[in-house]
């Protein structure tokens, strides 16, 4: 068994060892030989795709000594003089020059200790190339950030090369065939989507535990597969063939993702995009209707479809803007509002218990209330509590302000 | 003229003031006690009487917009029936409120087990609003009406006779209340002014009668509440009161829509609905009232209605009325694209 973890075993450190990142590559090599034309480069994209072995490589590439900060190194005086130093003044012994890698910059705070300002400032003073590492480089912190820094987006990788990758990982640590098979080498692929650093965990996992402990270890992983990724999923991909699939890992009931769609399809969706992924909830809100009231649960795939796929083709367009989504508050906020009316509903229910009739036909009355219940006797009559009076005698007195009355 | 109670011929009727001092509500105050007071429904009350006198009433089904009578016939056939033992009596039940048929079911048995009290051999349930429950609940009532036959009988209201299945509808006298004509409402609110000394001109008796669409409870209810200001009634005042009902900032709601700005419509939307817990049944009503008013072409708005109607429908199928409003909105959205 291998001592050391298989990620580490098998990082990549040379560009050729790198996988499926070709544009990328011959981007990051530019903005070195142009340098200092532009003095850092992003490299944003998603979690486990070789953001950090790229800069490594190229810093090998290049024969350059690897500088890394950190977002609390940016306060660092002595570490940051360093790098502040002229390049001719600080060469280091073998090596030509330095790369500097601020890893992980989502980290990095627009105000705190160690914050953007400080990079900021060092991007402009800095007589070494940077590169910066980011999973989300579109938040509104990083506008600043991002107009000083050329940009290279990188997307997952390709489930062939997750696939190449592992089977390559395989050959080299020798394991026989019959150890591991390939349907659960696909599933490990297919799972990762596209993060190769949870790919060679996940196989990892399985050559020290066995297949049949991977499968429960990777149900703990699913739980972390959120919400948010199946949002993306289904506005961002139009083309993924797992949108149907896409709320499985959520761990959140139909109910929930409904809410959680509604809430956020706005952000998502302009004109005729925006009607046609409400037309396709509107379906969905519909057979959920339909199985409440007629106990079918069959329509529960026609609710899951346009819940998914059916809102996914409101847009061929793909879209790339990073998109913050938010948590549902239309319940939070029909509770607030019911502590708020909570005074109200209890009369209805006595005004409608004591004048026969429904509670909703009382509610279309409830607007008079303050001008017809405000008698002691009529109090008493409703048995009206402190608290309900008093909402009753507030209101009037709104009222009467309000509609200039009196 | 007063009515005997068949049952206990000493104790008549109206024998209680109609300036009940205890009940300050008017629409109690002043609801009709006797068959003679109830106004508009001569045809049906003069049927219903004679049932009721001859001490065996059908299962019966009144069906008629809100504010006709409905619930006061049921009170009055009740009374009348029972005298001072009424409400051992009469059970009254709530569709829209009840939340499932079985609840129904399990209180029409508690209720119908034991013998009715006096001379009548039957109970009185009353369910309102009976065209609340689904096809379903009603499949299931109708068994439970066949078995306590014998021991209850059923008074039924509802808005719409076609919402109660075939099957309930044959095993029912059916009644159809008339929206109440100004004349009727006039004559009983005149009285209703004389009682509680306050001063009102023809021009706001028409207000009024306006703005109830017909609705005697809402009649009152304004009523009510304008004397609890001034005793003398004015149209404008009348008018201001049943402002404040509508929903009137749908039309903003609308606007923002039509503009382009969606999240704050949706905002407004749901702002509105809750502040005032507008059911959303109402809220497509207004919006179907608005879009003829709304300052776009005409083609725009059939289009806009169809949508609409296409929603209300989707409403009633579905289970998330905010969801199909929204949709609705986002329709409008686009609408509002060529105008911009």
């Amino acid at each position: 068994m291998p001592t050391l973890p298989l990620i580490e075993k098998y990082r990549a450190t040379s560009f050729e060892e790198i996988k499926g990142q070709n544009t990328a590559i011959q981007e990051i090599t530019a903005f070195l030989k142009t340098f200092p034309m532009k003095k850092a480069l992003i490299l944003n994209g998603p979690v486990g795709i070789g953001k950090t072995c790229m800069a490594i490589s190229l810093a090998k590439e290049f024969n350059l000594e690897l500088f890394e900060l950190n977002a609390s190194d940016l306060r660092n005086r002595s570490k940051l003089d360093e790098v502040l130093k002229p390049a001719t003044a600080q060469k280091s012994l073998f090596k030509k020059g330095k790369l500097i890698l601020m890893d992980e910059a989502d980290g990095i705070t627009s105000s705190d200790r160690g914050g953007l300002p400080e990079l900021l400032v060092l991007i402009e003073k800095t007589k070494h190339p940077i590169i910066i590492t980011a999973n989300d480089i579109w938040q509104r912190k990083f506008n600043l950030l991002r107009k000083k820094c050329h940009l290279v987006n990188l997307k997952e990788l390709r489930n062939e090369i997750v696939l190449e990758i592992l089977i390559e990982v395989l050959e080299k640590e020798k394991i026989p065939d019959r150890e591991i098979n390939l349907q659960t080498i696909n599933t490990i692929a297919k799972k990762s989507r596209g993060d190769i650093r949870a790919a060679l965990n996940d196989l990892q996992t399985v050559l020290e535990l066995g297949q049949e402990a991977y499968i429960s270890e990777k149900i703990e992983r699913e739980k972390q597969d959120t919400i948010f990724n199946a949002l993306k999923i289904i506005f961002q991909n139009p083309t993924d063939k797992d949108t149907l699939s896409a709320y499985n890992n959520t761990k959140l009931d139909l109910n929930e993702i409904l809410l959680w769609v509604e809430e956020n399809i706005p952000l998502e969706y302009k004109g005729k995009a925006l009607t046609k992924a409400y037309d396709s909830l509107s379906k969905a809100d519909l057979f959920k209707g339909r199985i409440y009231r007629q106990q079918y649960w069959r329509f529960l795939v026609y609710q899951n479809f346009f819940l998914s796929a059916g809102i996914s083709a409101s847009t061929k367009l793909k879209n790339k803007t990073f998109i913050s989504y938010k948590k549902p508050t239309r319940i939070l906020k029909i509770w607030l509002s019911n502590q708020k009316n909570a005074k109200k509903k209890s009369i209805i229910a006595k005004y409608a218990k004591l004048t026969h009739m429904s509670k909703k036909k009382a509610n279309k009355e409830s607007f008079l209330f303050p001008l017809i219940l405000n008698h002691k006797n009529t109090h008493e009559k409703l048995d009206l509590d402190e608290k309900e009076q008093k909402w009753l005698k507030d209101k009037k007195e709104a009222m009467i302000e309000k509609y200039n009355l009196g | 003229m007063e009515t005997s109670n068949p049952l206990n011929p000493e104790k008549p009727f109206s024998q209680e003031p109609l300036n009940n001092k205890n009940s300050e509500i008017w629409t109690e105050r002043y609801r009709p006690k006797k068959f003679e007071e109830l106004v508009g429904q001569d045809d049906i009350v003069k049927k219903v009487q004679n049932l009721t006198k001859a001490l065996n009433i059908p299962h019966l089904l009144f069906a008629g917009p809100a504010g006709t009578g409905k619930s006061t016939l049921a009170l009055i056939i009740v009374k009348e029936l029972f005298g001072s033992t009424w409400k051992e009596n009469y059970l009254e039940l709530n569709a829209s409120d009840e939340r499932g048929i079985d609840v129904v079911r399990q209180k029409v048995k508690d209720f119908a087990r034991t013998k009715a009290l006096g001379n009548v051999p039957f109970k009185v349930i009353f369910l309102d609003e009976a065209d609340a429950l689904t096809k379903e609940a009603q499949q299931a009532l109708r068994r439970t009406m066949e078995n306590y036959t014998s021991t209850c009988r059923f008074v039924m209201s509802c808005n719409y006779s076609s919402k109660i299945i075939d099957p309930i509808q044959s095993r029912c006298a059916i009644f159809r209340f008339k929206l109440l004509e100004k004349k009727d409402i006039e004559k009983r609110l005149r009285l209703i002014v004389e009682k509680e000394n306050l001063q009102i001109s023809d021009q706001t008796i028409e207000a009024l009668y306006e703005s109830s669409e017909g609705d005697f409870r809402r009649v009152i209810n304004l009523l009510q509440a304008s004397a609890s200001i001034s005793p003398t009634i004015t149209a404008e005042l009348i008018n201001t009161l049943t402002s404040t009902a509508k929903p009137a900032e749908v039309k903003i709601v609308l606007e923002y829509a039509l503009s382009g700005d969606f999240l704050k419509a949706k905002e407004k939307l749901l702002d509105v609905m809750l502040k005032e817990s507008v059911a959303g049944t109402d809220i497509i009503k207004a919006i179907q009232k608005e879009i003829w008013n709304l300052q776009i072409d005409d083609e725009l708005k059939v289009r806009l209605t169809e949508k609409t109607g296409e929603t209300e429908f989707r409403m009633t199928e579905g289970s998330d009325e905010f969801i199909q409003l929204e949709s609705l909105l986002a329709s409008f959205v686009l609408a509002g694209k060529g105008l911009r």
